[in-house]
C-alpha cells in the first residue's frame, strides 16, 4: 500500500466520523467570533448606549448587600466599547456555587437572565458538557489536524485544482471539488486553528509532566508559569477595604492610562484579602499578562506580574485563536473564514454520500439522516435560541435555562424529523430550508415588533452597524435559504430513479 | 488601507488563477501565451507583496500579517466561487474592490 492510499483511508473514516462533532466545534466558533454582538442583541438594556456612572465600588456594594454567603473570590469587568456594562461573577467558599449578574448601565440594577453570547463560545470549547466536553473537543481538534495533513496528501492535483469548482459536474465530482476549495484555499486558517486551539487546554490535555514536577499541586503549576501572586488565608476576619475606585485609579496611572481588564477580589473576608487588576489591551495578538495585585485593607501594592517569555509565547498562541484583536476587521475576517471550514465539512461528507449513493451503499441513509440532524440542527437550534431570548418574559425566573432548553429542544425536534425523513433527502432539505428561512426572517420582524431602541431602522439610523449588523445577517441567511428552498427540485415521485434518468425518457424530454 | 490590500490581494489570486490554463481558457477561449503568463504571475506576487505592506503599515506587522493571510485565503475563494457562477464578474469585481479600495486610502 502506498503513503497516498494509506492516507486516503485515514482520511475518509477520520475525516466522516468526527466531522459531525467538528461542525458543532466550528459553526459554534464562527458565531463565539461575535459572541460580544450578540449578548447586546440578546440584552434588551444595552440596545442604546448610554454612559453609565456606575462604578467597582457600587458591583461590590450589590454584591455586598445581595450575596450573604462567604465568598471565595469575585471578579468584575468594567464597561468596554463592545460590552459598554459592568458584569460580575463569584464563587462562595464552602460550596463553590458560582453566580454572576450584568448590570444595567442606566439602573445600576442586573439586568434579566440570558445565556448570552457566552453560549456559543463555551459550546465551542466544551460543547456545554463541562470537563469532559473539553476533552472531546480536543479529541476533535486532533482528529481535524490528522484529516487536514493527510487530505493534503491524499490530494493529487493540489496547485491545479486550486480555483477549481464544477457546480455542474456529476455529483460526487462537485462536491470533492467544493471540499478541495475550502479546504485548500482555507488550509493555512484551519491547520492554524485547529493548532491553536488544542494548544489553548494543552495543560490540561497533557498534565503528567506538571504534575510529576510539582508534586500534583497544579495551582503552583500555573502561578510559577504564570509568574502570578497568590497569597493563602490567614483566617482572621477583614478589616474594611479601602475603595476599589483608588486602587484602579493607581493601576491605571502606572500603566499610563491603559483601559483596565478584569478585577478579582480573592477571599474577601479574610485579612489576606488580595485585589488585583488585569489590564486590557486589544491591540495586540497575545493578550498581555500584566497585573497589578494590592492589599486590599491597605491598598498597599504587593506584587506585579511579569509574564515569563514561555507564557507570553503561549499567550499569544491563544491570543491567534481568540481573535480579541485587531476590531472587526479581524472578527470578520476569521468568521468568513470559519464558515468556509464549515463548508469543507459539509461538503465532505458530500463527497462521502455521493460516492456511496449510486451503489445504494452501507450507511448511507444514517449519514444522510446524521447531515440533516447536525448541519440543519444546530443553525436551527441556534435560531430557537434567539427567538426565546425575545420571547420568554423578563421576570421568568432561570431565564438562562429556559433559552437553553429552546436550543436543546429546537436541535432535537430537527434531528428526529432529520433521521425520520433521511430516505426522502430532497423533502428534508427544502422543509428544513424553509424552515430556517422563516425562523430567520421572522427574527428582525420580532425585533422590530418588540423592542423599540433595537430594530433595524433604530440601530441603522444611529449608525450603530455591531447591532443592526445581527439583524443584517440573519435577514441575508433568511434570504439565502428561502432562495434556495424555492429553486430546489421537488422530490421525483419514484425516489430510486435519478432525475436525469427520469428526463431522457421521450415522453418527458418532448 | 486594508481595503485596498484585500482588491491587491484579490487582484493577485485572480491573475494567478487566470496565469492557469484551464481558467484563462475559461474566460478568453484560449490558454495565455507564455509571456502573458509570466506577467500574471509576477503581478500577482507585486500584488500579494505590497497587500502585505499596506496591511501591516495600517496595523503592525503582527496584527497586519494575520489579517492579510486572511485577506488572501478570502481573496482566493472569492475567486474560485466566482468563477464557479458568474465568471463574467471576476474581472468587473476586482475593478470594483481596486476602486472602492482607493478611494478608502486616499480619503
Amino acid at each position: 500500500m502506498t503513503l497516498r492510499q494509506s492516507m486516503a483511508g485515514l482520511h475518509t473514516w477520520g475525516g466522516l466520523l468526527p466531522s459531525w462533532l467538528l461542525f458543532v466545534i466550528l459553526f459554534a466558533g464562527t458565531l463565539a467570533c461575535f459572541d460580544k454582538e450578540l449578548e447586546r442583541w440578546m440584552r434588551p438594556a444595552l440596545h442604546e448606549p448610554v454612559a453609565g456612572s456606575m462604578t467597582a465600588d457600587d458591583v461590590s456594594a450589590w454584591l455586598r448587600a445581595n450575596v450573604h454567603e462567604t465568598l471565595h473570590a469575585y471578579w468584575m469587568h468594567g464597561p468596554t466599547e463592545r460590552a459598554p456594562y459592568w458584569k460580575l461573577g463569584w464563587e462562595e467558599d464552602a460550596s463553590e456555587v458560582r453566580g454572576k449578574a450584568a448590570f444595567d448601565p442606566r439602573t445600576g440594577e442586573p439586568m434579566p437572565e440570558t445565556v448570552g453570547g457566552d453560549f456559543f463560545f463555551t459550546l465551542h470549547y466544551n460543547l456545554q458538557a463541562g470537563t469532559p466536553g473539553m476533552y472531546i473537543v480536543g479529541l476533535a481538534g486532533m482528529f481535524m489536524l490528522v484529516a487536514l495533513v493527510s487530505g493534503t496528501i491524499v490530494h493529487r492535483r493540489l496547485f491545479k485544482d486550486f480555483f477549481t469548482l464544477r457546480p455542474q459536474a456529476n455529483g460526487q465530482r462537485a462536491w470533492l471539488d467544493a471540499h478541495n476549495l475550502f479546504g485548500v484555499i482555507g488550509l493555512p486558517f484551519h491547520l492554524v486553528l485547529a493548532y491553536t486551539g488544542v494548544a489553548v487546554f494543552v495543560s490540561f490535555y497533557m498534565p503528567a509532566g506538571a504534575k510529576v514536577a510539582y508534586g500534583g499541586d497544579p495551582l503552583a503549576f500555573f502561578h510559577e508559569v504564570q509568574g502570578g501572586y497568590h497569597r493563602n488565608e490567614l483566617d482572621r476576619p477583614a478589616e474594611p477595604p479601602v475603595p476599589l475606585s483608588g486602587l484602579l485609579a493607581d493601576a491605571r496611572q502606572r500603566w499610563g492610562g491603559a483601559e483596565l481588564g478584569w478585577i478579582v477580589v480573592e477571599h474577601p473576608s479574610d485579612a489576606s484579602a488580595v485585589v488585583s487588576v488585569r489590564r486590557f489591551d486589544p491591540s495586540r495578538i497575545g493578550a498581555p499578562q500584566d497585573a497589578l495585585s494590592y492589599d486590599a485593607t491597605t491598598g498597599e501594592l504587593l506584587h506585579q506580574q511579569q509574564a515569563p517569555a514561555g507564557y507570553r509565547a503561549y499567550t499569544w498562541l491563544a491570543g491567534l485563536h481568540m481573535a480579541q484583536f485587531g476590531g472587526q476587521l479581524v472578527r470578520i475576517l476569521y468568521g468568513l473564514l470559519g464558515l468556509a471550514g464549515c463548508a469543507m465539512l459539509v461538503a465532505g461528507t458530500g463527497v462521502w454520500l455521493r460516492k456511496r449513493e449510486a451503489r445504494d451503499g452501507r450507511g448511507v441513509a444514517l449519514v444522510r439522516g446524521l447531515n440533516g440532524a447536525v448541519f440543519f440542527g444546530l443553525p436551527i437550534a441556534c435560531l430557537a435560541l434567539l427567538w426565546a431570548n425575545r420571547l420568554l418574559p423578563e421576570t421568568l425566573s432561570a431565564r438562562g435555562a429556559a433559552e437553553g432548553w429552546a436550543f436543546s429542544l429546537g436541535w432535537m425536534a430537527v434531528a428526529l424529523l432529520a433521521l425520520g425523513w433521511r430516505r426522502t433527502p430532497a423533502r428534508l432539505t427544502r422543509t428544513l430550508l424553509a424552515l430556517s428561512a422563516l425562523l430567520a426572517l421572522g427574527l428582525p420582524v420580532l425585533n422590530g415588533l418588540t423592542m423599540p431602541d433595537g430594530h433595524l431602522p433604530a440601530s441603522l439610523a444611529r449608525g450603530d452597524l455591531a447591532l443592526a449588523g445581527v439583524d443584517l445577517v440573519l435577514l441575508a441567511v433568511g434570504a439565502l435559504c428561502a432562495w434556495r428552498a424555492w429553486r430546489r427540485k421537488p422530490e421525483p415521485r419514484d425516489a430510486s430513479l435519478p432525475t436525469e434518468a427520469g428526463v431522457r425518457t421521450p415522453e418527458l424530454s418532448r | 488601507m486594508t481595503l485596498l490590500a484585500f482588491a491587491l490581494a484579490y487582484l493577485a489570486m485572480a491573475a494567478l488563477c487566470l496565469a492557469m490554463n484551464r481558467h484563462h481558457r475559461q474566460l478568453f477561449g484560449d490558454g495565455p501565451a507564455p509571456r502573458r503568463q509570466a506577467g500574471l504571475r509576477l503581478f500577482a506576487a507585486a500584488a500579494l507583496l505590497a497587500a502585505a505592506v499596506l496591511d501591516s503599515l495600517a496595523l503592525g506587522t503582527g496584527i497586519g500579517l494575520v489579517v492579510w493571510f486572511g485577506q488572501f485565503m478570502l481573496g482566493a475563494l472569492l475567486v474560485g466561487l466566482l468563477l464557479a457562477w458568474r465568471q463574467r464578474w471576476l474581472l468587473p469585481v476586482g475593478a470594483l474592490v481596486a476602486m472602492a479600495g482607493s478611494l478608502t486610502a486616499l480619503v
